[in-house]
């Protein structure tokens, strides 16, 4: 047989662990509450308390722990700072990624060809930031990246919810004291 | 564009490029003198090019405007509105066509792709015009080759044909390729059957679906390769989202994935206003020092600054340490001098950080858990997020 690498190199990204996993770890949850409180601090500062800006601070803290490695990350962080800079036409948002179609049309077995799965796959592409129009491989790695880093994030956000409302409902608690 | 001087190949033709009708009917005209000059004795291949085609070819004789040849009886003459098919099957059939065709055409078979894409186009008018100047040329080298040994282009059209029929991929329509999708799986089949084929002489047709092997070529092993990848790839994300290992079927998967993305982007977004309530009774800008100086003022906005100055600490704890070194009891020591009720924390403190010392947050924990008399339950409720 043939042994060809069709994985080439240039289109894949070393790997070293699988990115659920990567997610999962305790250090990776650490360094993302870090991240997070520091950017709620920040919006704080800015006066920014809106539920709006808690979630934006909340999905920047998340992009900078993904540590630029991931697409949507990448598109996250570029989300932020458009705002702040001036989208600058939209080059700096978007990095022209390699216009494969979402969907090649490639003989072969009809697995991700079919209407429907087509559908599903742009609009998966469409919840994933910065994944929009995206080959099928790009998109189902970016997707597994994206899910675990948002199941880490909502574990994260929520116990730090439940702790800032039990110290503050203690802290309220201990002020009647005294 | 190409002028009309292109005369070319066999019969005397028009050249003139303007109506693509006329550079469609062209083509099919030098096609059938090709197929006439080394295919008259092998009716069987060109039966065997309709017997692959089957039905459309009689559709896209209609199609082509190409009053002649009508019916695909299994003759060689019949070849022609096959090659007048085959052009009209777009995308990948043209691969398979222009495979079909390397059998009796060789070198011709890069002019039957460019034939096929230009009559393709000609519906398009567009780019027609300029497929068109770019096939002539070629075209002229085309007769020339035709008669030499169909094995000896063929390998040479085998690379061409790849990167002409990315071409070809990239500038036709998605839905072309849906049209033409179960044609493609064809004669993909197929096509692999005729390679093996004519690495002798030029064999007949032999309609061998070779779906399994697929081997020889590398373009379906890249394609089988790729397949792979996106296989892999879906069973990671079957694996990550929870309930979809039962499901069987991609769109089905698809689905719950969607809708477990979906679930967690509301879970954030609902979390986020739960903070944004939290957030205005905890003062940051105490954060914000107590992080900076490390020396735990004790000037901590709000009552519940305690609160604050407690996941403050944990976060400096965090951000100190995310240098290196994780476990650095000295922070813990340096907690206990420097909290913000330090009278009334360091018990918990000391108890907590002796009693975990292994914990880098158990100092933080307790922190936030000022509290002594509560503090168990609400250790064990915070032990449990760092774990």
């Amino acid at each position: 047989m043939i042994s060809i690498d069709t994985t080439a190199p240039a289109k894949r990204r070393p790997k070293p662990s699988p990115p659920e996993n990567e997610w999962r770890t305790g250090a990776q949850e650490r360094a993302y509450r870090s991240s997070l409180l520091e950017a709620l601090r920040a919006a704080g500062e800015r006066r920014a308390s809106g539920p709006r800006a808690v979630k934006e601070a909340a999905d920047s803290a998340l992009a900078l722990t993904a540590r630029g490695q991931s697409r949507w990350s990448r598109a996250v962080l570029l989300r932020r700072r458009s705002r702040l800079l001036v989208r600058a036409g939209g080059r700096i948002r978007r990095r022209k990624l390699p216009r494969r179609r979402p969907v090649g049309p490639t003989p072969g077995t009809g697995q991700p060809e079919g209407k429907k799965v087509r559908d599903r796959l742009r609009a998966l592409g469409r919840l994933v930031p910065g994944c929009e129009n995206l080959s099928t491989v790009s998109l189902l790695e970016e997707a597994a990246d994206y899910v675990a880093a948002l199941e880490m994030q909502a574990k994260a956000m929520r116990t730090l919810a439940d702790d800032l409302l039990a110290a503050a409902a203690s802290g309220n608690g201990r002020r009647a004291e005294g | 564009m190409e002028p009309g001087g292109s005369s070319g190949v066999g019969s005397g033709n028009s050249g003139t490029y303007t109506p693509e009708i006329a550079e469609s009917l062209r083509f099919e005209e030098e096609i059938q003198s090709l197929i006439h000059q080394s295919f008259d004795g092998s009716s069987a291949a060109g039966g065997s090019f309709t017997a692959l085609l089957g039905l459309p070819a009689n559709q896209a004789v209609e199609l082509l405007h190409h009053p002649g040849p009508g019916e695909p009886p299994a003759s060689a003459a019949s070849s022609s509105p096959t090659a007048g098919d085959l052009w009209r099957l777009r995308l990948g059939e043209h691969h398979a066509a222009t495979d079909a065709l390397r059998l009796p055409f060789g070198g011709s078979s890069t002019f039957v792709e460019r034939a096929a894409r230009f009559s393709v186009f000609a519906t398009d008018d567009s780019p027609a015009s300029s497929s068109g100047g770019g096939l002539s040329p070629g075209l002229k080298a085309e007769p020339p080759d035709s008669d030499s040994p169909p094995t000896l282009p063929a390998p040479a059209g085998r690379p061409r044909r790849p990167s002409k029929r990315k071409e070809c991929e990239k500038s036709k329509a998605k839905a072309v390729a849906k049209k033409s999708k179960s044609a493609e799986e064809n004669t993909s089949a197929v096509k692999p059957a005729a390679e093996e084929n004519t690495s002798g002489d030029k064999l007949p047709y032999v309609h061998v679906r070779a779906r399994r092997g697929q081997a020889t070529d590398s373009h379906s092993l890249a394609e089988r390769a790729r397949r792979e990848k996106i296989n892999a790839r879906m069973k990671l994300l079957q694996d990550l989202v929870p309930g979809c290992s039962k499901i069987t079927g991609t769109a089905l998967v698809l689905d719950e994935i969607i809708n477990h993305v979906q679930s967690l982007q509301r879970q954030v977004e609902f979390l986020s206003m739960k903070l944004a309530a939290v957030n205005p009774r905890i003062d940051f800008s105490g954060l914000d020092h107590i992080l900076s100086a490390e020396c735990g003022p004790l000037a901590v906005g709000s009552g519940c600054g305690g609160g604050a100055s407690g996941t403050a600490m944990w976060a400096s704890d965090t951000a100190a340490s995310t240098g290196g070194i994780r476990r650095m009891p000295p922070p813990q020591q340096i907690w206990h001098l420097d909290l913000v009720h330090p009278q009334q924390s360091s018990t918990v403190w000391e108890n907590n950080g002796a009693a975990h010392p292994h914990f880098l947050l158990s100092p933080a924990i307790s922190l936030v858990g000022y509290d002594p008399a509560g503090s168990v339950p609400l250790n064990s409720n915070q032990l449990k997020m760092e774990l």
